[in-house]
Protein backbone atom coordinates (compact mmCIF):
# COMPACT_ATOMS: atom_id res chain seq x y z
CA UNK A 1 0.00 0.00 0.00
CA UNK A 2 1.44 3.39 -0.91
CA UNK A 3 1.25 6.37 1.42
CA UNK A 4 -1.76 7.94 -0.31
CA UNK A 5 -3.83 4.75 -0.07
CA UNK A 6 -2.83 4.37 3.55
CA UNK A 7 -4.03 7.90 4.27
CA UNK A 8 -7.31 7.71 2.32
CA UNK A 9 -8.11 4.41 4.04
CA UNK A 10 -8.35 6.43 7.26
CA UNK A 11 -11.33 8.37 5.95
CA UNK A 12 -13.72 5.55 6.80
CA UNK A 13 -12.87 5.87 10.48
CA UNK A 14 -13.19 9.67 10.45
CA UNK A 15 -15.93 10.69 12.90
CA UNK A 16 -19.22 11.26 11.20
CA UNK A 17 -20.84 14.65 11.26
CA UNK A 18 -23.81 15.14 13.58
CA UNK A 19 -26.89 14.22 11.55
CA UNK A 20 -28.44 17.54 12.53
CA UNK A 21 -25.93 19.40 10.37
CA UNK A 22 -27.05 17.52 7.26
CA UNK A 23 -30.68 18.14 8.12
CA UNK A 24 -30.16 21.87 8.62
CA UNK A 25 -28.05 22.06 5.50
CA UNK A 26 -30.77 20.33 3.51
CA UNK A 27 -33.36 22.88 4.62
CA UNK A 28 -31.16 25.94 4.16
CA UNK A 29 -30.26 24.70 0.66
CA UNK A 30 -33.91 24.68 -0.42
CA UNK A 31 -34.73 27.92 -2.22
CA UNK A 32 -38.10 28.29 -0.47
CA UNK A 33 -36.94 27.31 3.01
CA UNK A 34 -38.20 29.63 5.70
CA UNK A 35 -37.59 30.37 9.34
CA UNK A 36 -40.21 27.82 10.36
CA UNK A 37 -38.32 24.95 8.72
CA UNK A 38 -35.04 25.73 10.47
CA UNK A 39 -36.84 26.23 13.79
CA UNK A 40 -38.66 22.90 13.39
CA UNK A 41 -35.43 20.98 12.99
CA UNK A 42 -33.69 22.69 15.90
CA UNK A 43 -36.68 22.21 18.21
CA UNK A 44 -36.56 18.50 17.51
CA UNK A 45 -33.23 18.37 19.38
CA UNK A 46 -33.46 19.50 23.03
CA UNK A 47 -29.70 19.94 23.52
CA UNK A 48 -29.38 22.05 20.40
CA UNK A 49 -32.43 24.10 21.36
CA UNK A 50 -30.83 24.82 24.72
CA UNK A 51 -27.59 25.83 22.99
CA UNK A 52 -29.26 28.25 20.60
CA UNK A 53 -31.36 29.82 23.38
CA UNK A 54 -28.27 30.22 25.53
CA UNK A 55 -26.57 32.00 22.65
CA UNK A 56 -29.60 34.19 21.99
CA UNK A 57 -29.63 35.22 25.65
CA UNK A 58 -25.90 35.81 25.94
CA UNK A 59 -24.79 39.12 27.29
CA UNK A 60 -23.24 40.47 24.11
CA UNK A 61 -26.55 40.58 22.27
CA UNK A 62 -27.95 42.55 25.19
CA UNK A 63 -31.67 41.81 24.93
CA UNK A 64 -33.56 43.17 27.94
CA UNK A 65 -36.27 40.53 27.95
CA UNK A 66 -35.23 36.89 27.66
CA UNK A 67 -35.62 34.92 24.44
CA UNK A 68 -37.76 31.90 25.32
CA UNK A 69 -38.22 29.90 22.17
CA UNK A 70 -36.51 29.11 18.89
CA UNK A 71 -39.24 30.84 16.92
CA UNK A 72 -38.82 33.95 19.04
CA UNK A 73 -35.05 33.75 18.54
CA UNK A 74 -35.43 33.47 14.79
CA UNK A 75 -37.86 36.38 14.79
CA UNK A 76 -35.45 38.62 16.73
CA UNK A 77 -32.15 37.45 15.27
CA UNK A 78 -33.03 35.99 11.89
CA UNK A 79 -32.95 32.47 10.50
CA UNK A 80 -29.41 32.92 9.20
CA UNK A 81 -28.09 33.71 12.69
CA UNK A 82 -29.85 30.72 14.27
CA UNK A 83 -28.52 28.46 11.55
CA UNK A 84 -24.95 29.68 12.00
CA UNK A 85 -24.95 29.28 15.78
CA UNK A 86 -26.50 25.82 15.50
CA UNK A 87 -24.00 24.59 12.90
CA UNK A 88 -21.02 26.17 14.67
CA UNK A 89 -21.89 24.50 17.96
CA UNK A 90 -22.59 21.15 16.30
CA UNK A 91 -19.24 21.15 14.50
CA UNK A 92 -17.21 22.43 17.47
CA UNK A 93 -16.72 18.97 19.00
CA UNK A 94 -15.36 17.59 15.71
CA UNK A 95 -12.82 20.40 15.36
CA UNK A 96 -11.65 21.34 18.85
CA UNK A 97 -8.97 18.68 19.32
CA UNK A 98 -5.29 19.51 18.72
CA UNK A 99 -4.00 18.48 15.29
CA UNK A 100 -0.58 16.86 15.29
CA UNK A 101 1.70 17.47 12.33
CA UNK A 102 0.32 20.94 11.76
CA UNK A 103 1.19 21.82 15.38
CA UNK A 104 -2.32 23.11 15.93
CA UNK A 105 -2.95 23.26 19.67
CA UNK A 106 -6.22 22.77 21.50
CA UNK A 107 -9.07 24.58 19.67
CA UNK A 108 -6.70 26.18 17.13
CA UNK A 109 -8.20 24.48 14.07
CA UNK A 110 -11.60 25.39 15.42
CA UNK A 111 -10.60 29.01 15.84
CA UNK A 112 -9.23 29.21 12.32
CA UNK A 113 -12.33 27.52 10.87
CA UNK A 114 -14.70 29.82 12.74
CA UNK A 115 -12.78 32.90 11.65
CA UNK A 116 -13.00 31.82 7.99
CA UNK A 117 -16.74 31.22 8.42
CA UNK A 118 -17.32 34.64 9.99
CA UNK A 119 -15.10 36.32 7.40
CA UNK A 120 -17.07 34.59 4.62
CA UNK A 121 -20.30 35.83 6.13
CA UNK A 122 -18.97 39.39 6.36
CA UNK A 123 -17.78 39.25 2.74
CA UNK A 124 -21.13 37.88 1.53
CA UNK A 125 -22.98 40.70 3.27
CA UNK A 126 -20.67 43.39 1.89
CA UNK A 127 -20.66 41.95 -1.63
CA UNK A 128 -24.37 41.06 -1.62
CA UNK A 129 -23.74 37.40 -2.29
CA UNK A 130 -26.49 34.94 -1.37
CA UNK A 131 -26.25 31.33 -0.18
CA UNK A 132 -24.58 32.41 3.04
CA UNK A 133 -25.69 29.20 4.79
CA UNK A 134 -23.86 26.95 2.34
CA UNK A 135 -20.79 29.17 2.23
CA UNK A 136 -20.65 29.43 6.05
CA UNK A 137 -20.77 25.64 6.39
CA UNK A 138 -18.14 25.10 3.70
CA UNK A 139 -15.89 27.63 5.45
CA UNK A 140 -16.28 25.86 8.81
CA UNK A 141 -15.22 22.56 7.26
CA UNK A 142 -12.67 23.67 4.63
CA UNK A 143 -9.59 22.43 6.53
CA UNK A 144 -11.00 19.26 8.12
CA UNK A 145 -8.71 17.19 5.89
CA UNK A 146 -5.89 18.39 8.16
CA UNK A 147 -7.28 16.19 10.94
CA UNK A 148 -6.66 13.09 8.80
CA UNK A 149 -3.45 14.23 7.10
CA UNK A 150 -1.89 15.66 10.28
CA UNK A 151 -0.97 12.38 11.93
CA UNK A 152 0.85 11.21 8.79
CA UNK A 153 2.50 14.58 8.27
CA UNK A 154 4.54 14.28 11.47
CA UNK A 155 7.18 12.02 9.86
CA UNK A 156 7.44 14.06 6.65
CA UNK A 157 7.50 17.66 7.87
CA UNK A 158 11.19 18.10 7.12
CA UNK A 159 10.80 16.94 3.50
CA UNK A 160 7.69 19.05 2.98
CA UNK A 161 9.25 22.21 4.37
CA UNK A 162 12.43 21.76 2.35
CA UNK A 163 10.58 21.51 -0.98
CA UNK A 164 8.43 24.51 0.00
CA UNK A 165 11.68 26.42 0.51
CA UNK A 166 13.59 25.07 -2.49
CA UNK A 167 10.84 25.10 -5.10
CA UNK A 168 8.94 28.06 -3.65
CA UNK A 169 5.64 26.23 -3.86
CA UNK A 170 2.75 26.59 -1.40
CA UNK A 171 2.36 24.14 1.46
CA UNK A 172 -0.56 22.16 0.01
CA UNK A 173 1.37 21.54 -3.23
CA UNK A 174 4.26 20.18 -1.17
CA UNK A 175 1.87 17.97 0.80
CA UNK A 176 0.64 16.54 -2.47
CA UNK A 177 4.17 15.90 -3.75
CA UNK A 178 5.38 14.14 -0.62
CA UNK A 179 2.21 12.49 0.70
CA UNK A 180 0.44 11.87 -2.62
CA UNK A 181 -2.57 13.90 -1.46
CA UNK A 182 -3.18 17.28 0.19
CA UNK A 183 -5.49 18.33 3.05
CA UNK A 184 -7.96 20.00 0.67
CA UNK A 185 -8.52 16.85 -1.40
CA UNK A 186 -8.81 14.75 1.75
CA UNK A 187 -11.43 17.09 3.18
CA UNK A 188 -13.37 16.88 -0.09
CA UNK A 189 -13.31 13.07 0.06
CA UNK A 190 -14.75 13.21 3.57
CA UNK A 191 -17.49 15.61 2.46
CA UNK A 192 -18.29 13.31 -0.48
CA UNK A 193 -18.70 10.43 1.94
CA UNK A 194 -21.14 12.57 3.89
CA UNK A 195 -23.05 13.18 0.61
CA UNK A 196 -22.74 16.93 1.00
CA UNK A 197 -23.95 19.36 -1.71
CA UNK A 198 -21.48 19.68 -4.60
CA UNK A 199 -20.91 23.37 -3.88
CA UNK A 200 -19.51 22.55 -0.44
CA UNK A 201 -17.38 19.69 -1.75
CA UNK A 202 -15.90 22.01 -4.40
CA UNK A 203 -15.22 24.76 -1.85
CA UNK A 204 -13.26 22.31 0.27
CA UNK A 205 -11.40 20.66 -2.62
CA UNK A 206 -10.26 23.89 -4.32
CA UNK A 207 -9.98 26.27 -1.37
CA UNK A 208 -6.29 26.93 -2.04
CA UNK A 209 -6.56 26.86 -5.85
CA UNK A 210 -9.89 28.31 -6.96
CA UNK A 211 -8.58 29.10 -10.45
CA UNK A 212 -7.98 25.40 -11.13
CA UNK A 213 -11.52 24.32 -10.25
CA UNK A 214 -13.57 22.90 -13.14
CA UNK A 215 -16.44 25.06 -12.00
CA UNK A 216 -15.89 28.51 -10.57
CA UNK A 217 -18.43 29.79 -8.06
CA UNK A 218 -18.92 32.74 -5.73
CA UNK A 219 -18.92 30.30 -2.83
CA UNK A 220 -15.50 28.96 -3.73
CA UNK A 221 -14.00 32.41 -4.30
CA UNK A 222 -15.39 33.67 -0.98
CA UNK A 223 -14.05 30.71 1.01
CA UNK A 224 -10.65 31.11 -0.67
CA UNK A 225 -10.45 34.84 0.04
CA UNK A 226 -11.72 34.45 3.61
CA UNK A 227 -9.17 31.68 4.27
CA UNK A 228 -6.34 33.81 2.85
CA UNK A 229 -7.32 36.74 5.05
CA UNK A 230 -7.62 34.58 8.13
CA UNK A 231 -4.11 33.26 7.42
CA UNK A 232 -2.82 36.83 7.22
CA UNK A 233 -4.50 37.86 10.45
CA UNK A 234 -3.25 34.88 12.42
CA UNK A 235 -6.42 33.32 13.73
CA UNK A 236 -5.03 29.94 14.77
CA UNK A 237 -1.65 29.51 13.09
CA UNK A 238 -0.21 26.06 12.52
CA UNK A 239 3.07 24.69 11.22
CA UNK A 240 2.14 25.73 7.64
CA UNK A 241 1.92 29.40 8.72
CA UNK A 242 1.38 31.77 5.77
CA UNK A 243 2.88 29.48 3.15
CA UNK A 244 -0.05 29.69 0.76
CA UNK A 245 -1.08 31.86 -2.20
CA UNK A 246 -4.05 34.15 -2.68
CA UNK A 247 -5.61 34.29 -6.15
CA UNK A 248 -5.82 37.74 -7.71
CA UNK A 249 -8.46 36.43 -10.11
CA UNK A 250 -10.72 35.27 -7.28
CA UNK A 251 -10.61 38.74 -5.74
CA UNK A 252 -11.41 40.30 -9.13
CA UNK A 253 -14.23 37.82 -9.87
CA UNK A 254 -16.23 38.82 -6.77
CA UNK A 255 -15.37 42.52 -7.25
CA UNK A 256 -13.79 42.81 -3.83
CA UNK A 257 -11.95 46.10 -3.38
CA UNK A 258 -9.32 46.45 -0.72
CA UNK A 259 -11.69 48.65 1.31
CA UNK A 260 -14.26 45.84 1.31
CA UNK A 261 -11.67 43.27 2.35
CA UNK A 262 -10.47 45.53 5.16
CA UNK A 263 -14.04 46.13 6.33
CA UNK A 264 -14.67 42.38 6.41
CA UNK A 265 -11.55 41.94 8.53
CA UNK A 266 -12.52 44.62 11.01
CA UNK A 267 -16.04 43.19 11.29
CA UNK A 268 -14.76 39.69 11.91
CA UNK A 269 -12.36 40.68 14.65
CA UNK A 270 -15.16 42.37 16.56
CA UNK A 271 -17.52 39.37 16.49
CA UNK A 272 -14.97 36.57 16.64
CA UNK A 273 -14.41 36.52 20.38
CA UNK A 274 -18.09 36.72 21.28
CA UNK A 275 -19.14 33.90 18.97
CA UNK A 276 -16.14 31.83 20.02
CA UNK A 277 -17.08 32.11 23.68
CA UNK A 278 -20.75 31.39 23.07
CA UNK A 279 -19.97 28.22 21.16
CA UNK A 280 -17.27 27.12 23.61
CA UNK A 281 -19.62 27.54 26.55
CA UNK A 282 -22.11 25.12 25.14
CA UNK A 283 -22.43 21.54 26.24
CA UNK A 284 -20.91 19.51 23.42
CA UNK A 285 -21.87 15.90 24.11
CA UNK A 286 -23.30 14.66 20.87
CA UNK A 287 -24.59 11.37 22.20
CA UNK A 288 -27.42 10.08 20.08
CA UNK A 289 -26.81 12.68 17.40
CA UNK A 290 -24.09 10.98 15.43
CA UNK A 291 -24.70 8.65 12.55
CA UNK A 292 -22.35 6.20 10.91
CA UNK A 293 -22.24 6.37 7.15
CA UNK B 1 5.15 41.11 38.36
CA UNK B 2 2.46 40.91 35.76
CA UNK B 3 2.36 39.48 32.25
CA UNK B 4 0.17 41.57 29.97
CA UNK B 5 -1.08 39.88 26.81
CA UNK B 6 -1.91 42.19 23.93
CA UNK B 7 -4.70 40.82 21.74
CA UNK B 8 -5.34 41.79 18.11
CA UNK B 9 -6.40 45.45 17.91
CA UNK B 10 -5.23 46.24 21.40
CA UNK B 11 -2.37 47.91 23.25
CA UNK B 12 -0.89 47.72 26.76
CA UNK B 13 1.40 50.06 28.65
CA UNK B 14 3.28 49.75 31.93
CA UNK B 15 5.65 51.63 34.19
CA UNK B 16 6.43 48.63 36.37
CA UNK B 17 9.95 47.31 35.61
CA UNK B 18 8.90 43.82 36.71
CA UNK B 19 6.24 43.56 34.01
CA UNK B 20 6.33 41.69 30.73
CA UNK B 21 4.19 42.45 27.70
CA UNK B 22 3.55 39.71 25.12
CA UNK B 23 1.67 39.42 21.85
CA UNK B 24 1.09 36.16 19.97
CA UNK B 25 0.65 35.13 16.34
CA UNK B 26 1.53 38.30 14.47
CA UNK B 27 0.92 37.70 10.79
CA UNK B 28 0.31 40.70 8.58
CA UNK B 29 -0.49 42.70 11.71
CA UNK B 30 2.21 44.88 13.26
CA UNK B 31 3.48 44.65 16.80
CA UNK B 32 5.36 47.74 17.93
CA UNK B 33 7.08 48.31 21.25
CA UNK B 34 8.02 51.75 22.60
CA UNK B 35 10.34 52.18 25.59
CA UNK B 36 11.99 54.93 27.56
CA UNK B 37 15.10 53.37 29.18
CA UNK B 38 15.48 56.27 31.63
CA UNK B 39 12.05 56.03 33.24
CA UNK B 40 11.50 52.39 32.23
CA UNK B 41 8.06 53.20 30.88
CA UNK B 42 6.88 51.30 27.82
CA UNK B 43 4.06 49.84 25.82
CA UNK B 44 3.12 47.56 22.95
CA UNK B 45 0.44 47.75 20.27
CA UNK B 46 -0.87 44.98 17.96
CA UNK B 47 -2.82 46.62 15.14
CA UNK B 48 -4.33 44.91 12.11
CA UNK B 49 -5.08 47.59 9.52
CA UNK B 50 -3.39 50.77 8.26
CA UNK B 51 -6.10 53.43 8.06
CA UNK B 52 -9.26 54.06 10.07
CA UNK B 53 -11.04 55.83 7.24
CA UNK B 54 -12.60 52.52 6.12
CA UNK B 55 -14.60 52.43 9.36
CA UNK B 56 -14.35 55.47 11.66
CA UNK B 57 -17.03 54.06 14.00
CA UNK B 58 -14.89 50.98 14.69
CA UNK B 59 -11.89 53.23 15.33
CA UNK B 60 -13.90 54.92 18.09
CA UNK B 61 -14.60 51.60 19.82
CA UNK B 62 -11.18 50.04 19.14
CA UNK B 63 -8.60 52.68 18.15
CA UNK B 64 -5.80 50.09 18.27
CA UNK B 65 -7.35 48.27 15.32
CA UNK B 66 -5.75 50.84 13.00
CA UNK B 67 -2.25 52.29 12.78
CA UNK B 68 -3.38 55.89 12.31
CA UNK B 69 -5.57 55.92 15.44
CA UNK B 70 -3.77 53.31 17.58
CA UNK B 71 -0.16 54.46 17.34
CA UNK B 72 -0.85 58.08 18.46
CA UNK B 73 -2.98 56.67 21.29
CA UNK B 74 -0.12 54.44 22.48
CA UNK B 75 2.39 57.31 22.26
CA UNK B 76 0.06 59.56 24.25
CA UNK B 77 -0.35 56.93 26.99
CA UNK B 78 3.38 56.28 27.47
CA UNK B 79 4.13 60.01 27.55
CA UNK B 80 1.45 60.40 30.23
CA UNK B 81 3.13 57.62 32.21
CA UNK B 82 6.42 59.55 32.17
CA UNK B 83 8.22 58.53 29.01
CA UNK B 84 10.04 61.19 27.02
CA UNK B 85 9.54 61.32 23.27
CA UNK B 86 13.19 62.05 22.57
CA UNK B 87 14.34 58.95 24.42
CA UNK B 88 11.77 56.54 22.98
CA UNK B 89 13.22 53.29 21.62
CA UNK B 90 10.89 51.86 18.99
CA UNK B 91 10.98 48.26 17.74
CA UNK B 92 8.71 46.74 15.14
CA UNK B 93 7.73 43.18 14.19
CA UNK B 94 5.17 41.49 11.94
CA UNK B 95 3.92 42.65 8.57
CA UNK B 96 4.07 39.16 7.08
CA UNK B 97 2.42 38.26 3.80
CA UNK B 98 1.25 35.23 1.88
CA UNK B 99 3.55 33.78 -0.82
CA UNK B 100 4.13 36.03 -3.84
CA UNK B 101 1.68 38.54 -2.52
CA UNK B 102 2.76 41.61 -4.43
CA UNK B 103 -0.29 43.30 -5.80
CA UNK B 104 -3.36 41.89 -4.13
CA UNK B 105 -4.23 43.17 -0.72
CA UNK B 106 -0.73 43.22 0.71
CA UNK B 107 -1.88 44.36 4.11
CA UNK B 108 1.39 43.43 5.81
CA UNK B 109 3.47 45.72 3.62
CA UNK B 110 0.96 48.57 3.87
CA UNK B 111 0.80 48.20 7.63
CA UNK B 112 4.55 48.79 7.87
CA UNK B 113 4.61 51.62 5.32
CA UNK B 114 1.99 53.63 7.14
CA UNK B 115 3.78 53.14 10.46
CA UNK B 116 7.00 54.54 9.05
CA UNK B 117 5.07 57.56 7.82
CA UNK B 118 3.41 58.18 11.18
CA UNK B 119 6.68 57.85 13.10
CA UNK B 120 8.54 60.03 10.61
CA UNK B 121 5.96 62.78 11.09
CA UNK B 122 6.48 62.48 14.85
CA UNK B 123 10.28 62.61 14.51
CA UNK B 124 10.63 59.15 15.99
CA UNK B 125 13.15 56.66 14.61
CA UNK B 126 12.74 52.90 14.40
CA UNK B 127 15.62 51.28 16.29
CA UNK B 128 15.06 47.74 14.98
CA UNK B 129 12.54 45.89 12.83
CA UNK B 130 11.86 42.29 11.94
CA UNK B 131 9.14 42.45 9.31
CA UNK B 132 7.87 40.54 6.28
CA UNK B 133 8.20 36.94 5.21
CA UNK B 134 5.65 34.13 5.38
CA UNK B 135 6.05 33.47 9.10
CA UNK B 136 4.10 34.20 12.25
CA UNK B 137 5.82 35.90 15.18
CA UNK B 138 5.43 36.14 18.93
CA UNK B 139 6.86 39.25 20.58
CA UNK B 140 8.01 39.41 24.22
CA UNK B 141 8.94 42.73 25.82
CA UNK B 142 10.60 43.14 29.26
CA UNK B 143 9.90 46.48 30.92
CA UNK B 144 12.87 46.20 33.27
CA UNK B 145 15.49 46.01 30.54
CA UNK B 146 13.64 47.00 27.39
CA UNK B 147 14.66 43.67 25.87
CA UNK B 148 12.47 42.58 22.95
CA UNK B 149 12.58 38.98 21.69
CA UNK B 150 10.88 37.54 18.64
CA UNK B 151 9.92 33.88 18.49
CA UNK B 152 8.99 32.21 15.21
CA UNK B 153 9.50 28.96 13.32
CA UNK B 154 12.94 30.35 12.41
CA UNK B 155 13.92 30.36 16.08
CA UNK B 156 14.23 33.00 18.78
CA UNK B 157 16.07 36.28 18.22
CA UNK B 158 16.59 39.46 20.17
CA UNK B 159 15.49 42.57 18.35
FE1 LIG C 1 -6.28 24.83 3.86
FE1 LIG D 1 -7.60 27.30 6.16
Amino acid sequence: MNLKDKITAKISSFPTLPVMVSKLLHVINEPDAGAADVAKIIQYDPALTANVLKAANSAFLGFRSPVNSISEASFRLGTKWIYQIAVSSLIFSNMKKPVAGYDLGEEKLWKHSLSVALMSEALCTLLRIRDVGIIYTAALLHDMGKIVLGEHLVDHLGEIQSIVDEQEIPFEKAEDKIMGIDHAELGALIAERWRFPDTIIDCIRWHHNPDDAPQISNALDIVHIADSMSLMEGFGYGRDELQYRMSEQAVARVNATSAILELALSKTILTMEDIENIVKDMPTENSGREVKT
Amino acid sequence: MAVHVVGISDFRTSSNPDDIIITYSLGSCIGMTVYDPATRVGGMIHYMLPLSKISPDKALVKPAMFADTGVPELLKKVLELGASKSRLVVKVAGGSQLMDQHKVFNIGERNFLILRKILWKNNILIKAADVGGVISRTVRFELGTGKVTIKSSKGEVEL
